[in-house]
């Protein structure tokens, strides 16, 4: 039999799920930007500021259900961490339009080496990616792999760095935007891998300071907490219209 | 029929004791200071014990342990013909107390230790049952706690109280929890999760799950527990 809270929930689920659309959108066609040299800040900038409205209506869903129902147990870790999701979303259209106004300022980079944020994109892209369907089928398998690949995220922005530092005949222009984008890339990416975390709160109540120190995968491990890793997916708190 | 019930109660702290209707909430706790042997056909097996002795102990006097597990029920239940003062005086006096310092000690204490002392202080005579139906649950708070008692059992001690009254009620409860230990059944959740240190979840008459509040109802072990504390059945 449904509950009252149901709804709310259900409300809130939907509005983390169009901000997670909008934000992929953002950080593609940022990226898409990139790669043809077409503006794309204006289009972005439009759709960051719906994402602050939507992180608005998160909070204020949140905090209404909060106060009529008072949740406990998974209600309550679920509503905690659409509140940080929320914000996560927000920032990956944030870094999308920090990324649009690196290409409007630099201009024409079309004499720089492109491998490197092109591969570090596709991989923060997939982790964006993948941090929605974790988040969506409560899968905990998933959240573990988007950990795994913010390494690669990491240091593909230290080797730029390490390589930048020792080429002073570098470009500039370059070498700076290169900096920037892998920069936002690498934010992106954490909070991919941090909206992984909430996911693996979710379900089974831990809250992740270093999962592969104190998970290992496929094992389950008492912390100050007993962990209740559950290997299938839960069901959703409502689905999307 | 309560069934392999194997709890430790904290000393000074506050354990909750929830669950549905008809689960044995309020018989576990009337097993506590043997207030269930009132009951015709009731028994017990196993053991309660207290200080490191079985109060079920045939050496074991039940009105001394119902003096050390003093209990306060669901409505207020003040001696009517009584007035304030009378009515905390009167386990001491039972226990033949008659200095009338002491017992004026004691009933400010009491009434003190039950948040009810500013409110009537100044008309100790009057009567009992003059008093709102918050105040007179403190004072039956402040009854029991004359007798200096190391548990206190509460029974729904809000149930029949306005959120006002209950808010009284339950502040007093988180002052006494420093010197001594206190159990409450309680039918309202929110209320364990917002007094208890520690709670039990029971249901037809097992105890389901049992400890801290906050892991309880953040992240309860038992699918039965999220169940209920979810409200996903009644």
């Amino acid at each position: 039999m449904p509950r009252l809270m149901d709804m709310g929930l259900s409300k809130l689920t939907n509005v983390i799920l169009q901000m997670a659309e909008l934000s992929k959108k953002s950080v593609a066609t940022s990226m898409e930007g990139f790669r043809s040299g077409r503006a794309v800040i204006d289009q972005i900038y439009q759709w960051s500021e719906e994402l602050r409205e939507l992180e608005d209506e998160t909070n204020e869903l949140a905090t209404e259900i909060i106060a009529r129902y008072q949740p406990v147990a998974s209600d309550l870790r679920y509503i905690e961490a659409c509140l940080a999701i929320s914000n996560g979303f927000f920032r990956f259209g944030r870094y999308a339009y920090d990324i649009a106004e690196v290409l409007q300022m630099f201009g024409d980079l079309s004499n720089c080496e492109k491998k490197i944020v092109e591969e570090t994109a596709a991989t923060a892209e997939k982790m964006l990616q993948m941090s929605i369907e974790a988040f969506l089928k409560r899968d905990v398998e998933l959240a573990k792999k988007i950990k795994l690949m913010d390494d690669i995220v990491d240091a593909n922005y230290r080797e730029h760095i390490g390589r930048s530092m020792n080429d002073p005949k570098g470009d500039l222009k370059c070498v700076l935007s290169t900096t920037l984008i892998l920069r936002y890339l690498e934010r992106i990416a954490d909070h991919a891998d941090y909206i992984g975390d909430l996911v693996v709160y979710i379900t089974t109540g831990f809250r992740v300071t270093d999962f592969r120190k104190s998970l290992p995968l496929g094992q389950e491990q008492q912390t100050g907490k007993k962990a209740k890793l559950q290997g299938k997916p839960q069901p959703l708190y409502g689905t999307k219209n | 029929m309560l069934r392999g019930i194997n709890l430790e109660i904290k000393e000074r702290s506050i354990t909750a004791i929830m669950g549905p209707s008809g689960c044995g909430k309020t018989t576990f706790i009337r097993c506590l200071n043997r207030l269930h042997e009132l009951t015709p056909g009731a028994s017990v097996r196993g053991r309660v014990m207290l200080d490191g002795e079985d109060i079920y102990s045939p050496k074991v006097n039940p009105v001394l342990v119902r003096r050390k597990i003093g209990m306060v029920f669901q409505k207020p239940n003040s001696f009517p013909t009584m007035s304030v003062y009378d009515n905390v005086a009167a386990g001491l006096k039972l226990n033949w107390v008659r200095d009338k310092a002491k017992l004026d000690e004691a009933v400010e204490r009491s009434l003190k230790l039950a948040f009810l002392w500013d409110e009537v202080k100044d008309d100790l005579k009057k009567s009992g049952a003059a008093l709102s139906g918050g105040q007179q649950q403190r004072l039956c708070i402040a009854r029991a706690l004359a007798v200096e008692p190391e548990v206190i059992l509460m029974d729904e001690p809000c149930s029949a109280l306005d959120p006002t009254a209950t808010a009284k009620i339950e502040e007093a409860i988180f002052e006494l929890k420093k010197d001594y230990t206190i159990v409450i059944v309680t039918h309202n959740m929110q209320q364990a999760a917002r007094v208890a240190d520690y709670t039990a979840f029971f249901y037809l008459g097992e105890l389901i799950e049992y400890g801290n509040t906050e892991q309880i109802f953040e992240n309860p072990n038992n699918e039965l527990t999220e169940r209920y504390i979810t409200g996903k059945f009644g």
